[in-house]
């Protein structure tokens, strides 16, 4: 039998949060004398509710095998990193963007973010991409910049 | 009511307002003639330059977006066979074919005028209906309302394509972010000891990053899957006045059906574009009598297309202004933008804010009149537009998106909600979750549950939301639609295991990211 599948992971991954999220409840405040109700009730109902269907979509994923058609293997994260690198590399290059926006400010991270990413998506094989990489990068920076700053007095890091 | 109307159209009639509504609906035809962009992801990017707006001309540029989007759509399904959005899909079944025999001018003319009349139409459902549910839903009291979003959340649930049960894990999920942070009696919940963490998370960065970025990777993956043998379309376009006016003269009957499919579909919670669609172009199949010619290049089929899936933009907006209530995706982040304006969607709405409400109607009259003269007059431009590539589109879109988190309240920690869940969301769409139930959840979070406590707070006993009968017929409803997702469940998955598991739980990306 298949150990892992895509369900099986998202059922264990929901009841992982689940338990997390009730200890975390152990710290809200519990009602005061006139409230029937406290702040944790409703958090905790949910809770509960996403149980109960992490543990069916468990229970479904054991009992039907065209699940097992979904499984997680090694060799299959593999695969999929080496068809999909270009989507991991992207989340990257958001995160450090995200990161460089206080230090930077928002011009060169973003132009530095939006070459890098269209390089990447792209590819620098050829002159041309090279150029149309270096002028969306440039444009759509400037832009927003001129917009948010001077058109709607929004300010930018 | 009319003197309101009359005051909201001479705020929107402005020039300001007008320039607008046009840049809107450039931007809507313009993002929905792009595929894999969507009306919803048009919206998100229009939707952060509105913070310095006053409510109405806010509301008026996403009204521009949202009309142009559902019709933008329409131009690459018939001028590169590749639906731009979701709802028009059943539109490249003619509209393609039609612009492949040398008509690509009448298909997109016929469009355009289908979805003006469509739009035209579902203002007139949402001007009647609007205001008669909004009175009614005057009745409902924390009970009601409480039972009626865990209604609207179980059916947007059962229609996630045979996930019932991923689609309310979704729902749930959805609510319990609304939990995070303080609560109505400020106590703090799930902190983690986090001070950021203490006045939770703001929607919008929430809506952008579970859904753009599922959607943004999503066309990332399929880079490599292009399917690159469409024949090619003659870019220059000619549109035949007369000949379109003819065929839409001799379409009455669809016509107006397809509009009023469009406008109760729009209305249904979880429902949009996409489903109208296929509804009505299914209807006017069964009502043809030469269904035969369904799929060949036939104005019946485009008109029934585009005429619904226009249609859904006023019936949409029904539950939203009337209940508070969103109709589909693009509704739920237009009450954010709403919420986000000091206006709260629901049936007090009609009589604390008539003038917005008046400038809604308007701004959406307006923006079908200017959508019909830009797609006429600019639609070759906008046929070129739809190949501007993915690789370089996603880099933008997502810094769109960074930057409209950010300018949200100046703060940098939205930013790094938005990347948060859109790792979640992404990694949820990977799972198969659909993202429409979670999205929902999130925006009536706050409302549930603090109509829960007041319903619990005026009378302690749980048996009272069966005892009330609007209470207790909306709870029946809620299981109703169980139940029939279950069936509809088994039927899908009879009928992937007939086809040898050939697509085990495929997932069509149109329930996930309407439109």
């Amino acid at each position: 039998m298949t150990l892992i599948t895509k369900d099986r992971a998202l059922a264990v991954a929901m009841l992982i949060l689940c338990g997390i999220f009730y200890a975390e409840s152990g710290n809200i405040r519990p009602p005061t004398t006139w409230q029937t109700y406290g702040s944790a009730m409703f958090p905790r109902l949910l809770l509960g509710v996403i149980a109960v269907l992490s543990i069916l979509i468990l229970i479904r994923s054991v009992l039907e095998k065209r699940d097992e058609t979904q499984k997680l293997t090694w060799l299959s994260a593999y695969q999929w990193t080496k068809n999909n690198y270009k989507v991991l590399l992207l989340f990257t290059l958001f995160g450090i963007y995200a990161a460089a926006l206080p230090f930077a400010g928002y011009l060169i991270s973003t132009i530095v973010f939006l070459a890098c990413a269209i390089g990447l998506l792209l590819g620098l094989d050829s002159r041309r991409k090279s150029l149309l990489t270096i002028t969306v990068s440039l444009t759509a920076g400037l832009a927003i910049y001129v917009v948010f700053q001077f058109g709607l007095n929004i300010w930018l890091p | 009511m009319a003197e309101f109307f009359t005051h909201a159209l001479s705020l929107v009639s402005s020039p300001s307002v007008l320039l607008l509504i046009t840049i809107g609906v450039l931007f809507g035809i313009i993002g929905g003639s792009i595929p894999g962009f969507t009306v919803t992801m048009a919206i998100l990017v229009v939707f952060p330059f509105t913070f310095a707006m006053d409510p109405v001309s806010g509301v008026s540029i996403m009204i521009g977006v949202f009309v142009g989007g559902y019709s933008g759509g329409l131009v690459s399904g018939v001028m590169l066979g590749i639906p731009g959005t979701p709802s028009s899909i059943t539109t490249v079944y003619d509209g393609y074919p039609m612009a492949l025999k040398g008509e690509p001018g009448r298909a997109l003319g016929i469009g355009v005028l289908a979805s003006f009349i469509g739009t035209v139409i579902s203002v007139a459902v949402l001007v009647l209906f609007g205001p008669l549910l909004a009175k009614f839903s005057m009745n409902f009291r924390p009970w009601e309302i409480s039972t009626l979003i865990l209604f609207a959340l179980t059916l947007v649930a059962g229609l996630s394509n045979g996930r019932l049960l991923k689609g309310m894990l979704a729902a749930a999920l959805g609510l319990l972010i609304t939990t995070v942070g303080y609560d109505r009696n400020s106590n703090i919940r799930f902190d983690f000891d986090l001070p950021t963490l203490s006045s939770g998370f703001e929607i919008l960065p929430v809506m952008i990053g579970i859904f753009a970025f599922s959607q943004l990777m999503e066309n990332i993956e399929k880079l490599g899957d292009k399917d690159s043998a469409h024949k090619n379309v003659s870019m220059n376009v000619t549109i035949p006045y007369a000949k379109i006016v003819k065929d839409i003269m001799g379409q009455k009957i669809n016509t107006l059906r397809s509009s009023l499919i469009g406008s109760l579909v729009g209305a249904l919670p979880g429902t949009g574009g996409t489903v109208a669609n296929f509804i009505s172009y299914d209807q006017a199949k069964k009502f043809s009598r030469h269904p035969e010619k369904f799929g060949t290049g036939i104005p019946n089929g485009i008109i029934a297309s585009e005429a619904s899936n226009s249609a859904v933009a006023g019936g949409s907006f029904v539950p939203t202004l009337a209940l508070g209530i969103p109709g589909d995706l693009p509704m739920a982040i237009m009450m954010g933008v709403l919420i986000l304006h000091g206006i709260t969607p629901g049936p007090l709405m009609f009589e604390q804010n008539p003038v917005l409400v008046g400038a809604i109607y308007a701004s959406l009259l307006i923006g079908a009149i200017v959508m019909v003269l830009c797609q006429l007059f600019l639609v070759r431009w906008f046929a070129r537009i739809a190949l501007i590539p993915q690789q370089v589109l996603v880099p933008v879109v997502l810094m769109l998106c960074a930057i409209g988190a950010y300018a949200l309240n100046n703060n940098l920690f939205d930013i790094w909600v938005l990347f948060g869940f859109g790792i979640i969301g992404y990694l949820l769409w990977k799972a198969d979750v659909p993202l429409t139930p979670l999205i929902l959840g999130v925006v009536l979070g706050n409302n549930l549950e603090q109509q829960l406590f007041r319903a619990l707070e005026l009378d302690g006993s749980w048996l009272t939301f069966l005892t009330r009968p609007l209470s207790a017929t909306f709870i029946v409803l809620s299981v109703l639609s169980v139940i029939l997702a279950l069936r509809q469940n088994k039927k899908i998955n009879m009928q992937r295991t007939d086809d040898g598991g050939s697509s085990p739980l495929h997932r069509d990306s149109t329930p996930d990211h309407k439109p």
